[in-house]
């Protein structure tokens, strides 16, 4: 068995003495597309941005592509494209602009670059709008945009943070495509997302947290089994203990009145 | 001019083969470190993250000229007065010095402690050397603008004086950019030590504090002529001048230590911090009050929503808090005068800080509406969008209220101390003089808040009429303090009849200003073109 992409071992961290993730242990090998479930404020874009070595972790062990994290986090960086939550850019970088940045600052040769650029801008049709600021590009845009960074330098490990926020349909399909023709070339992609019809589709494996703690780590068929539930909402609900939504919805009805 | 200089530089530094094989042995990857110079170029030319990328041009180009006019007048003064060489180079370093000092704190602060870009670049393949090198880069361009505006003139103006040599000005111009450079590194080094100690959610309140240590500094150099006369510093140091240069030698090493040690710090993992300091939050909780005064001073819910809502900017607003450093040498000086003078009665005859008070007062609301209007988290404006065309008036009503209430509100502490002092008559009239005063500044002063405030992002030239606004206001200012001396204090009667004449002055001035308030609101949030728009559509359709 090769060597995993990802290895948690007791991973805890804590924002300003607060602990966030309670000695999580996963591991992900390459190839395989991951869905990362939890409700808000479960610790899903904290342990992504500890796998990209943008958070440092407060205790436990962390590697990916073989390399200890926070002490080789530019190595890793190198190798792992990122899609955030928050679509954060240079506002006034034009598309064309924002993408070279982050390809020269991966290292890629120019020819190769103009190339992939080209390549993807049309594929997402933002081809006429290379040239315009990114404050000018919508929602749809901007995620775009972001996506495209984060494959420009042909990562081993795709990191994703709700990518599908914000794009129209056809696009939605196309990445969906796109997530799985990168996982048949090899790549490994950790999936973040609310859409659990979308991680059903596109996952072979979810890990889902609640409260900061893995509470979950399996293929999809393995946790229906085991919470005995046909769809992946179900199981979500049962193990998140969400199954009380109803009253909750219930008393916001009965206090707007 | 500058500018030229500084891409000359800079395209001497990239070609050098030497520069580049000593940036690799620092652990800079000059490849990216010019990338990443170019972009903070880009981003500050194109007004992108105003004041986070260290100063734009425009602003530095200001602030030069006002070094340049203020330094030649200095010398001028100085020259006349036939002062010593010796003496003429002191005074301009500690002066120099204090400025740089002053505002290299906060291009560092600013710089590295909310570091807004540094979130979108957490995930490249950037170390942190090659990341801090090229943000402390846009600091030492502070340097080349800001040091020639303090001591060019002077240098040359030295050449006046007797017994300067001829090559006086290279050696006050090469003392003046050790000393900036010195400065420069000190103040990174500063922000490289608390980077490493304090926890990232504690350290943008942290960098606050160390922002002002320039001028507690300053406050606490009022008080070394009575510690020196007090502990008689020069009689513990060692006779000779073999020990004092030993003692010097070994505060300087330990101060170059000190300095290398915080770079060192910075360099480390800075960006795998600058998340954690973006995006931490300091986790502090706010306690419900009990006692709203919004309820007994707001007419309606709307005013309550101005009223509450613009206290809770201005008190955790990290931008707005910043540009408030600037009144602590007013307080300051209020507080030093206010210490001497207020045991003295204005209505004594004698010219006293009382005298002064109302006007202090305004000076610092002026302050705070001139920066009102900007705020970091702006993009919340569209709550506003949604409100009612009705709530806005109520709005910009409760945003006045509070202000009304602030610059009252130290009348009202004062009140039973001045009674103390002066007794009760003359410290209620004076303070209902004060009031008024206060009351009229802000009348005029709101105009300066245009749209909702902290709703708009910080203009990176600033107002270009503030400077003239600050000379003409403080000649008014001059006047009135001269006319309220000798003419209105000499009698209790005037006093009354001018504090009435002023609150009816300031009870129009704010009619009016409020409905001004109230249309800059609309306009800015668009309310104003949209109703235009759809009056249009319908007379042409």
């Amino acid at each position: 068995m090769t060597d995993p992409i990802i290895a948690f071992d007791r991973v805890v961290f804590s924002y300003d003495y607060v602990e966030v993730l309670h000695e999580i242990s996963f591991a992900l090998r390459r190839g395989e597309v991951v869905g990362l479930l939890g409700p808000n404020g479960a610790g899903k874009s904290t342990t992504i941005k500890i796998i990209a070595g943008i958070l440092a972790p407060s205790g436990g062990a962390v590697s990916v592509a073989g390399f200890p994290l926070p002490e080789r986090a530019i190595d890793v960086k190198q190798r792992i494209g990122y899609v955030p939550e928050n679509a954060m850019l240079f506002e006034s970088l034009t598309g064309q602009e924002f993408l070279e940045l982050c390809g020269r600052l991966h290292g890629v040769e120019e020819e190769i670059l103009q190339m992939r650029i080209r390549e993807i801008l049309e594929t997402f049709s933002l081809a006429s709008d290379r040239s315009s600021r990114l404050d000018t590009y919508s929602k749809g845009m901007r995620q775009k945009v972001l996506i495209a960074a984060a494959l420009l330098h042909n990562p081993e490990l795709i990191l994703l943070d709700e990518p599908l926020s914000g794009l129209d349909i056809n696009a939605a399909i196309m990445i969906k495509d796109l997530i799985a023709a990168l996982s048949a070339d090899g790549r490994t992609v950790l999936y973040s997302s609310h859409v659990l019809d979308v991680v059903e589709k596109i996952c072979n494996r979810a890990l889902i947290i609640h409260k900061g703690s893995l509470i979950a780590d399996g293929t999809l068929e393995s946790l229906r089994a085991s919470t005995g539930r046909e769809s992946l909402e179900d199981v979500f609900r049962t193990l998140t203990h969400s199954d009380g939504v109803e009253p909750g919805v219930a008393r916001i009805v009965a206090a707007l009145r | 001019m500058i500018d030229r200089i500084w891409h000359a530089i800079e395209g001497f530094l990239r070609r050098s083969p030497q520069v580049n094989l000593l940036m690799k042995r620092m652990g800079i990857d000059t490849v990216k470190y010019w990338l990443l110079v170019a972009l903070f170029g880009a981003l500050s030319d194109r007004r992108e993250l105003p004041g986070h990328l260290g100063r734009t041009d425009m602003s530095l180009q200001k602030s030069s000229w006002m070094f340049y006019f203020l330094s030649a007048l200095m010398a001028l003064f100085f020259v006349l007065a036939g002062m010593s060489p010796t003496t003429y180079l002191a005074v301009f370093l500690v002066l120099s010095g204090f400025l740089l000092f002053t505002t290299l704190l906060s291009e560092a602060n600013n710089s590295l402690v909310n570091p807004v870009e540094g979130v979108v670049l957490a995930h490249q393949p950037i170390d942190g050397a090659t990341y801090t090198s090229a943000k402390l880069t846009h600091i030492l361009r502070i340097l080349l603008y800001l040091v020639p505006a303090l001591n060019l003139i002077p240098a040359f103006a030295g050449l006046l004086l007797k017994g300067a040599p001829w090559y006086y000005p290279l050696l006050h111009l090469t003392a003046a950019f050790g000393e900036g450079i010195v400065l420069a590194l000190a103040c990174c080094a500063l922000f490289g030590w608390l980077i490493r100690f304090v926890p990232p959610a504690r350290l943008k309140a942290v960098g606050f504090a160390a922002e002002m240590s320039s001028w507690l500094l300053y406050l606490l150099s009022q008080f070394v002529p009575q510690m020196h006369m007090k502990f008689r510093l020069p009689h513990w140091l060692p006779t000779g001048t073999g020990p004092l240069i030993a003692i010097a030698c070994a505060l300087a090493a330990l101060a170059a230590a000190m300095i290398v040690l915080g770079l060192r710090s910075l360099s480390g993992d800075y960006l795998a911090r600058v998340s954690a300091i973006a995006q931490g939050g300091s986790g502090k909780k706010f306690r419900a009050r009990r006692f709203q005064l919004g309820a007994l001073v707001c007419s309606g819910p709307s005013a309550r929503a101005g009223f509450d809502y613009v206290w809770c900017m201005m008190t955790r607003d990290w931008q707005f808090r910043r540009q408030m450093i600037s009144l602590i040498p007013i307080a300051a000086m209020v507080f030093i005068a206010a210490r001497q003078g207020l045991r003295i009665s204005p209505f004594s005859g004698k010219f006293t800080a009382a005298h002064v008070f109302p006007h202090a007062l305004g000076f610092a609301f002026f302050m705070i509406c001139a920066n009102m209007p900007y705020g970091l988290d702006r993009k919340g404006a569209w709550v506003f969008l949604l409100a009612p065309m009705g709530a806005l008036r109520g709005l910009a009503r409760g945003v006045y209220a509070r202000l009304l209430t602030l610059i009252l509100a130290p009348q009202l502490v004062l009140l039973p101390v001045l009674a103390w002092q002066w007794g009760i008559r003359d410290a209620a009239l004076f303070l209902a003089y004060s009031a008024a005063v206060s009351a009229l500044y802000l009348s005029l002063e709101l105009r300066l808040v245009e749209g909702v405030p902290f709703t708009r992002q910080e203009q990176a030239s600033g107002n270009p009429y503030m400077l003239m606004i600050l000379l003409v206001g403080g000649l008014a200012v001059g006047i009135a303090v001269a006319l309220q001396y000798f003419l209105i204090f000499r009698s209790p009667q005037a006093v009354l009849a001018v504090t009435v004449a002023l609150s009816i002055a300031a009870w129009l001035a704010t009619r009016s200003a409020l409905q001004t308030f109230e249309v800059s609101i609309r306009f800015h949030l668009g309310l104003v073109s949209n109703e235009s728009k759809g009056i249009y559509t319908e007379v042409n359709s």
